[in-house]
């Protein structure tokens, strides 16, 4: 149904094209043309460079798009502007010539950064998604992490926080290694890139290159295997300069709050917990208490969820400039960025300067430079009392009678009755003080000499700094120190240091032969080091609040934490030849050999060859008929490279440490000693996890580029995979870092863009979708394994598996003598028992889930029409669980302290009593702190659609503006995470936001061990996900 | 090609391809961490032997481990808010499998320890150092790896016996036969007796010395007589090991304290009766301490006052009536309410400790009393909480009182704080419950910093008294006479008779009351008498389950734990503790590693 109409508006969409591009022609001779330039986009382009094929002679045009030229009716114009692909148009006798040219990124005749270097698109063989800055800032979000979600197949974003200012979590055709860094490579104007993603003001990107493929990422050998992403900064242009203002200013609020027990259904909660207590009957030590009896009388019901939600901010201000003439361009930018929480007194602010200049010396020399700078200052950005909130009774009051805030709401409460309000955690700066402050550049110089006419060599010099300095402060008296004097205050303060430099220097060598041969050869040595180090002092007790951690001589107690220390160095050498015949074959091949200081010596190089071709099937004769069809590739690769998994020092073996006293002197030395115990043992024979990858690729264009998409199939073996193998515990050593492992992951990938209507009238509708899944698996373990249950590692299954029992309903009141078998009572959790032995254990645990998705799409509509333009853009997960934390009592790990004792507020779960014989929870018991088996309860279907922005623009017609001497002019309000159209948990009153804010693992199961070993999505009940309502402007004059 | 172009090509090719400091990018060396050849050094074998000292803080006096070994036997019942209470209950069905892992911490600890122990002493055997030192750290090494496999084999019978650096990723293991890992420790004891110095160093408080070592050979000795392969000296040899101690207590600066109380008495942690102690301080670092007022977050700070205490702040005025302010509130000197378990006082008061009248150990042992305070650290003197019966005086009131007895309506009249009274007694107005019984006052501390702090009390391990209780089990199982029993437990009775405020009438008709004759000598007598003398020092499991009384007691003493002795016990597999799950799912190379029987 779907698909005829879509087919239906694209026919329609074909035939207005046709009358767009068959204007009847004109003839002339020695004529006067004027035109005016506009893209596809159906925006003016400024100061288009308009010139006479085969001439010198040429004008520039007008800020409107407007131009006049004297030209030879019979003459060839050559159309070009910045951003555009270049158009060549007969005059033909005409006097009025208008065009549209066609931006960069929507036509298959732009240029792919590879890594190394650019060819042009239809070059390409290996797995590549490129995005354009424009289209990554239709998401107003402080990095690319937040902006790329659903917006490249294969590329995989999940949340793993709600602070503001995180970035999530990337994986690029999902995971390759067990127990190594599954993180891509950043790749920031050549040079491999140390910083944080939010160091990046995405502001300042021109495009970003993701390469997926082991044919693609070779290129960087040991870093390669987790793919590519490389961010290309926009920089200076020859002509005349433009500056350009991007602004907006919006505000935040939080999507939902938890739907916890209110006021009554709190007091019939304790009351059911005590008809559960399976220690003392009918007996329930957190039974209300006086002060809550009569709250519950005046009918109070405090929402302390709401209380501490506030409306947060977010800006952002870019201004740059750019320009140039031919031997010189330019570019500067500076950006500031603020964002407010909607948990009060969180900021993060970003301040960033970016700067490059290209100079060419001389016909055979160019040098430039790069250079970023960012500062980021945030506050209180984590900190926030919403455990608490969640935690205490709803039958407390906030408020004393007289307005002021109820200190400790809870005082008569026996346990928790030290609990202080929540409300304290809201203002109170100096009592709270959670500040960071991260500097960072990134320096780059280059120089390039043109040896011969088709031989280049070039030298890249990189260096990147960075250091954070964290402070923070707990004074007394407030939700977070329930401490009365600033004796026990507690304060830390963290520096870290991190650098890195890289040298590259290169021999390009670029000549077509006989017309139809063109080759492309790159040889590549590449030095790279890294270091980085961090020092925390943490204390106890100042004299002032005021004093916070400025002055560690008047702090009473100085503890120095662990240090951190880190040196890596790698050293490369790589060649490259791209081979085109008659741009219809193409070929690429790749060698690299690396060698790593981590590793031990012997075993510190590896090779990782690649090789991969491509058939534009569009240039061949039998395709040249069938009009439809206006580009069609085949494209196949093969490559191996790694992922840098083995971290410093890794093959030494470590000892834990530990200290201790002897006697009560305090002679260091003599009676404090420093302690030590076998933690890893040493294994020298350790190397790089590898990755061998192969690619197929299909890239289309029909109906003269109205359609074009990609679809891929890929598969990867990845073998030596790290894993730090448990040993039995009576090893005395508990693991060892081994290359055992092999995994294979295998998927498809979809991207489409199609421009499904486009009218005389101005309206246009594009859609660009995309579409993917992974499938990974485990394929060997150590000594032949099936199966590792200590480690949480299957044959067969996905890297991160759910082993648990599994959960068959709640025991009802009419199976008590079988559940007195097990131990347990009605009411309680149902378990499958597997071995049918009449007792549920370890042998009963079986695997019942994964996190991998069934599949992830996204899709962005856009519709033009006139001056205006909306976009909405979609994402969606399906298939995937999630391990919600807060529906287990894991009290020690990472679960809720509590879940179902009734000792204290929790999300309101249809429980079961003997009235309500539901099988979705347990009947509370208020004997037990942790009820058994509840990590059963936390795997839910995470599967959601949501969207992720609505942006609707307004560009202010010309003639309004030209006057000013602004060229463009563009205002827009935008929603940010308006809705989620459907998603089950939020379906069920389970969570806000399947989304997740959490990665890493799960709760403890009581059948024993962790269940969720590795990357688990969870959703735990912090702050919730918010929502963004912005308005903005993008201007250029 | 120009020359230029050639020059330019040359310089090109020189720069790719020189690769400055090339070989010294490719080396590392880690500046915050350490690699196991650090036990190739003297400051690496000393690190070693404090490191095993330093990891028994992660066990004793912690909570899940203090509630593993004394919950489920004669002496104490699972208390409100016990988190391992399926061993308390014996809850079989629960605790197979599943819960195996409660002993996971201990079991691993003991393999960690000993394998350093191992790298010391096969690096450090090697190891330039002067030769009386490296004695003395391999002597430690020998004894650490002894207490370790002692605890080990104590605890969950036959264990893997690995007696050299293990660096290897070998997947399988198994258990060494029972008698091997015996003879193990009996040569590491013995050895390291004969290196170790007779007293620790001055100021150096309680680490293990020769004393230390005979004492555990000594227990060696008497446990491996009541084992399934139990040689005919056995017996002998832990009385004349223990007697000797005792003969040359002067040498090692050992003796019996004169009064009972003192014993446990803060500041006396290194005192002539303590053998041993798994030190602590109030020293952040070394002590590796949390911040005072941080609730005690460290997983290696001593806790043990928290664990037996009852809930005093939340009993409320017109208990048993839930209504009025709690009588007393949480402060330092009251303590931390953990109520993670209690004496099981049917046994204590009626059986172990009947005689209270003339043994100062019930009063020694038990804080039965809590004095009014209506805010923290209440002024002596003011005005506390009202009850029925009358206005409380902070700090001289009784506001709670835990009784051992049943209370007369009169004096309960004139009383004005609550009474509890023991729940097995018929008639007992506000019996106990698991929140409100008499609570353990061995470990108390009143300098913590804060009421929710650690104790920065060394930990007593060994003490002197266990000597004449070890060489009186032995002398009882044949290792001597019938009356050579009877005079070690008299010495401990005697010490016992010993009371604050007696005349010297009273005191010496208390010593006469408490004398035994050899006829009265039984196990039950003796395990009794270890109630008495050792009540919450973390040995009561291992007593009952080497003497194999452990079922016996259970069940005729213990009403939480009692059925499912009956039910599921009746193997006696309880005496061994099961293997930890993780370490059979681990064994993934070889036969599988077997689970202990019944588990």
């Amino acid at each position: 149904m779907l698909k005829r109409k879509f087919m239906k508006r694209l026919a329609a969409g074909i035939f207005s094209l046709f009358i767009l591009f068959f204007a009847l022609p004109v003839f002339g001779q020695n004529i006067h043309v004027k035109g005016h330039v506009t893209s596809d986009a159906n925006q003016i382009v400024a100061r288009p460079s308009v010139s006479i094929k085969g001439t010198a002679t040429g004008v520039t045009g007008d800020d409107n798009g407007d131009f006049e030229i004297n030209a030879p009716g019979n003459a060839t114009l050559v159309i070009s502007a910045v951003d555009f692909t270049t158009q060549e148009i007969r005059i033909n006798n005409r006097t009025t010539i208008n065009v549209t040219l066609a931006s960069l990124n929507r036509s298959l005749g732009e240029v792919v950064v590879i890594g190394y270097g650019t060819v042009r698109k239809k070059d390409v063989t290996g797995s590549t998604v490129s995005v354009k800055g424009e289209t990554l800032n239709e998401i107003k979000a402080p990095n690319i992490y937040n902006q790329l979600q659903g917006r490249a197949a294969g590329v995989d974003i999940v949340n793993n926080s709600t602070n503001i200012g995180t970035a999530g979590q990337i994986r690029i055709r999902g995971n390759r290694s067990i127990t190594g860094n599954n993180d891509p490579l950043i790749v920031v104007d050549g040079m491999a890139y140390g910083g944080s993603v939010n160091d990046i003001n995405p502001d300042d990107i021109a495009t970003l290159d993701i390469l997926k493929d082991a044919s693609a990422t070779a290129i960087y050998g040991s870093r390669g295997a987790n793919g590519v992403i490389i961010i290309t900064t926009r920089r200076g242009t020859s002509g005349k300069a433009v500056t350009s203002y991007n602004g907006y200013v919006g505000m935040v609020k939080a999507i939902d709050t938890y739907r916890l027990f209110n006021g009554t259904e709190y007091a019939q909660f304790k009351a059911d917990a005590a008809v559960g207590n399976s220690l003392v009957a009918n007996a329930n030590s957190y039974a209300l208490r006086p002060i809550e009896q009569t709250n519950l009388q005046q009918g109070v019901s405090t929402d302390w969820q709401n209380l501490l939600l506030t409306t947060g901010m977010r800006t952002s201000h870019d201004i740059s400039v750019r320009g140039g003439n031919e031997r010189t361009q330019f570019f500067f930018g500076l950006g500031y960025y603020r964002e407010t929480g909607i948990i009060h007194d969180q900021t993060l602010d970003r301040y960033s300067f970016n700067v490059n200049i290209d100079h060419k010396v001389s016909e055979r020399i160019k040098v430039g430079f790069t250079s970023f700078n960012t500062m980021l200052r945030s506050n209180r950005t984590g900190t926030n009392a919403y455990g608490t909130a969640t935690r205490i009774g709803p039958l407390f009051k906030p408020y004393n009678d007289d307005g002021s805030i109820n200190f400790q709401p809870a005082i008569q409460q026996g346990v928790d009755n030290t609990q202080i309000n929540v409300l304290t955690s809201i203002g109170n700066n100096d009592l709270i003080k959670a500040f960071s402050r991260r500097y960072q550049f990134q320096h780059n110089i280059y120089g390039e000499v043109r040896i011969l006419k088709d031989l280049k060599f070039r030298t890249t010099f990189g260096f990147g700094w960075s250091q954070t300095l964290n402070d923070n402060y707990t004074g007394p008296n407030t939700v977070f120190n329930t401490n009365a004097t600033t004796a026990n205050s507690s304060l830390s303060q963290q520096n870290a240091e991190g650098w890195q430099y890289t040298i590259n220097n290169s021999f390009e060598y670029n000549r077509t032969f006989a017309a139809r041969h063109k080759l492309q050869a790159l040889v590549l040595q590449e030095i790279q080091k890294n270091h980085f180090q961090a020092q925390q002092f943490n204390g106890v007790g100042v004299p002032a609040n005021f004093i916070q951690d400025y002055n560690w001589q008047l702090v009473s107690t100085t503890t120095p934490q662990g240090g951190n220390f880190n040196e890596t160095g790698l050293i490369g050498y790589m060649a490259r030849a791209i081979y085109s015949f008659d741009e219809k074959y193409l070929l690429t091949a790749t060698v690299r050999t690396d060698g790593a200081s981590v590793l031990a010596p012997g075993h510190q190089w590896t090779t990782y060859p690649a090789v991969s071709v491509g058939w534009n099937l569009d240039k061949e004769k039998f395709l040249q008929n069938i009009k439809f069809v206006s580009a069609l590739k085949l494209r196949g690769g093969w490559g191996i490279s790694s992922n840098s998994g083995v971290g410093a020092y890794s093959t030494l073996g470590s000892l834990g440490t530990g200290f201790y006293n002897f006697g009560q002197g305090t002679t260091v030395g003599v009676n404090f000693q420093n302690g030590y115990t076998i933690n890893t043992s040493p294994n020298p024979e350790l190397t790089w996890e590898k990755t061998k990858g192969l690619n197929i690729g299909v890239d289309f264009a029909l109906f003269h580029n109205r359609v074009s998409g990609t679809i891929e199939y890929y598969n990867t073996k990845t073998s030596d995979i790290l894993l730090q193998r448990n040993l039995p515990r009576s090893n005395g050593t508990n693991s060892i870092l081994t290359n055992v492992g092999k995994t294979a992951s295998n998927g498809m990938e979809f991207s489409l863009s199609s421009v499904n209507i486009k009218t005389k009238s101005g309206f246009t509708w594009r859609t660009d979708a995309t579409a993917f899944f992974n499938r990974e698996k485990i394929v060997a373990l150590q000594l032949g394994l099936k199966q590792d249950i200590g480690n949480g590692w299957f044959v067969g299954q996905p890297i991160t598996t759910i082993y648990d029992v599994k959960k068959l309903g709640i025991w009802q009141t009419s199976e008590a003598a079988e559940a007195a078998v097990y131990g347990v009572k009605p009411g309680d959790i149902k378990l499958e028992d597997i071995d049918k032995n009449k007792s549920i254990g370890a042998e009963d645990r079986q695997i019942i889930g994964n996190f991998q998705p069934d599949l992830v799409a996204g899709m962005t509509n856009h519709f033009e029409y006139k001056n205006f333009d909306l976009n909405v853009v979609m994402f969606g997960r399906f298939g995937q669980t999630v391990v919600v934390t807060y529906l287990s009592a894991d009290g020690g790990g990472a679960g809720y302290p509590f879940f179902m004792n009734s000792r204290v507020n929790q999300l309101k779960v249809d429980y079961w009593t003997p009235t309500n014989p539901t099988n979705a929870f347990p009947q509370p018991d208020a004997g037990v702190d942790g009820q058994k088996y509840t990590s059963t309860l936390t795997y839910r279907d995470g599967s959601f659609i949501k969207i992720r922005s609505i942006d609707l623009g307004y560009n202010i017609p010309n003639n309004l503006i030209g006057k000013a001497k602004i060229q463009s002019l563009r205002v827009y309000v935008s929603a940010q995470n308006p809705f989620i159209l459907w998603a089950p948990l939020v379906r069920d009153h389970l969570g806000i936001d399947p989304e997740g804010n959490g990665t890493g693992n799960s709760v403890g199961s009581t059948a024993g061990g962790t269940p969720v070993q590795g990357r688990a999505i969870t959703v735990s009940m912090g702050v919730p996900p918010s929502r963004l309502f912005i308005a903005g402007i993008n201007l250029k004059f | 090609m120009k020359r230029k172009n050639i020059l330019l090509l040359i310089l090109s090719t020189a720069i790719l391809f020189a690769a400055p400091g090339c070989k010294k990018i490719l080396e590392e060396q880690p500046r915050t961490s350490f690699a196991p050849t650090f036990f190739t050094t003297s400051d690496g074998i000393q690190g070693g032997i404090a490191g095993i000292y330093s990891s028994f803080r992660g066990q004793w006096a912690t909570q899940i481990w203090t509630q593993l070994f004394n919950e489920g036997t004669d002496e104490s019942l699972a208390a409100a808010v016990s988190d391992v209470d399926h061993w308390a209950k014996f809850n079989n069905p629960l605790i197979k499998g599943q819960n195996t892992d409660n002993y996971l911490g201990f079991w691993n600890t003991l393999f960690i320890d000993i394998n350093t122990a191992n790298g010391v002493l096969q690096y450090g055997a090697g190891a330039d150092i002067p030769v009386a030192t490296k004695t003395q750290l391999l002597a430690q090494a020998k004894f650490l790896r002894g207490f370790c496999y002692f605890y080990l084999v104590t605890t969950f019978g036959a264990v893997p016996l690995h007696t050299t650096f293990n660096t290897s990723a070998s997947a399988a293991d198994a258990p060494a036969p029972l008698a091997d890992v015996y003879a193990q420790i009996i040569k590491d004891l013995t050895e390291s007796a004969n290196d170790l110095p007779p007293t620790p160093a001055a100021g150096m408080g309680k680490p293990a010395t020769k004393s230390t070592a005979l004492y555990l050979l000594a227990k060696t000795y008497l446990w491996r007589g009541w084992s399934s392969v139990a040689q005919s000296s056995d017996f002998t040899n832990a009385f004349t090991t223990a007697k000797g101690l005792i003969d040359n207590k002067a040498t090692y600066n050992l003796d019996l304290l004169p009064y009972f109380p003192d014993v446990f008495r803060e500041g006396q942690e290194y005192s002539k009766e303590v053998l041993m102690v798994i030190d602590h301080t109030k020293d952040l670092k070394f002590g590796q301490n949390s911040n005072v007022g941080a609730g005690a977050v460290n997983g290696q700070e001593n806790k043990s006052n928290f664990f037996w205490r009852m809930n005093y702040p939340t009993v409320q005025a017109n208990y048993p009536t839930l209504t009025g302010s709690n009588v007393c509130v949480r402060d330092v000197n009251n303590g931390r309410p953990f109520q993670r378990i209690r004496p099981n006082t049917r046994y204590i008061i009626d059986v172990a400790f009947a005689n209270r009248a003339n043994d100062s150990r019930y009063d020694g042992t038990f804080q039965t009393v809590w004095l009014s305070n209506s805010v923290v650290s209440s002024v002596k003197g003011s005005t506390g909480v009202t009850t029925p019966r009358g206005t409380l005086i902070n700090g001289v009131d009784t506001a709670i009182w835990t009784a051992d007895r049943l209370i007369p309506p009169a004096q309960r009249a004139a009383f004005k704080g609550i009474i509890f009274e023991p729940e097995h007694l018929p008639g007992a107005t506000n019996p106990f419950t698991a929140s409100y019984y008499p609570s353990v006052r061995k470990f108390d501390d009143s300098t913590r910093g804060d009421m929710n702090d650690y104790s920065d009390r060394p930990y007593i391990l060994f003490r002197f008294a266990d000597v004449y209780l070890i060489a009186a089990e032995a002398a009882f199982k044949g290792g001597g006479t019938m009356q050579q029993a009877a005079d070690m437990i008299n010495v401990l009775r005697t010490r016992a008779a010993l009371k604050a405020n007696q005349t010297p009438v009273q005191y010496a008709a208390a010593v006469a009351a408490q004398q035994i004759t050899s006829a009265e000598v039984t196990l039950d007598f003796i395990l009794e008498e270890r109630s008495r003398e050792l009540f919450a020092e973390d040995c009561r499991w291992w007593d009952l389950s080497r003497t194999h009384k452990l079922y016996d007691r259970v069940v005729q003493y213990n009403s939480q734990g009692g059925a499912n002795m009956v039910t599921y016990g009746a193997d006696k597999h309880f005496e061994l503790r099961p293997i930890p799950q993780t370490q059979i799912d681990l064994v993934t190379e070889g036969p599988k590693f077997p689970q202990n029987p019944g588990y």
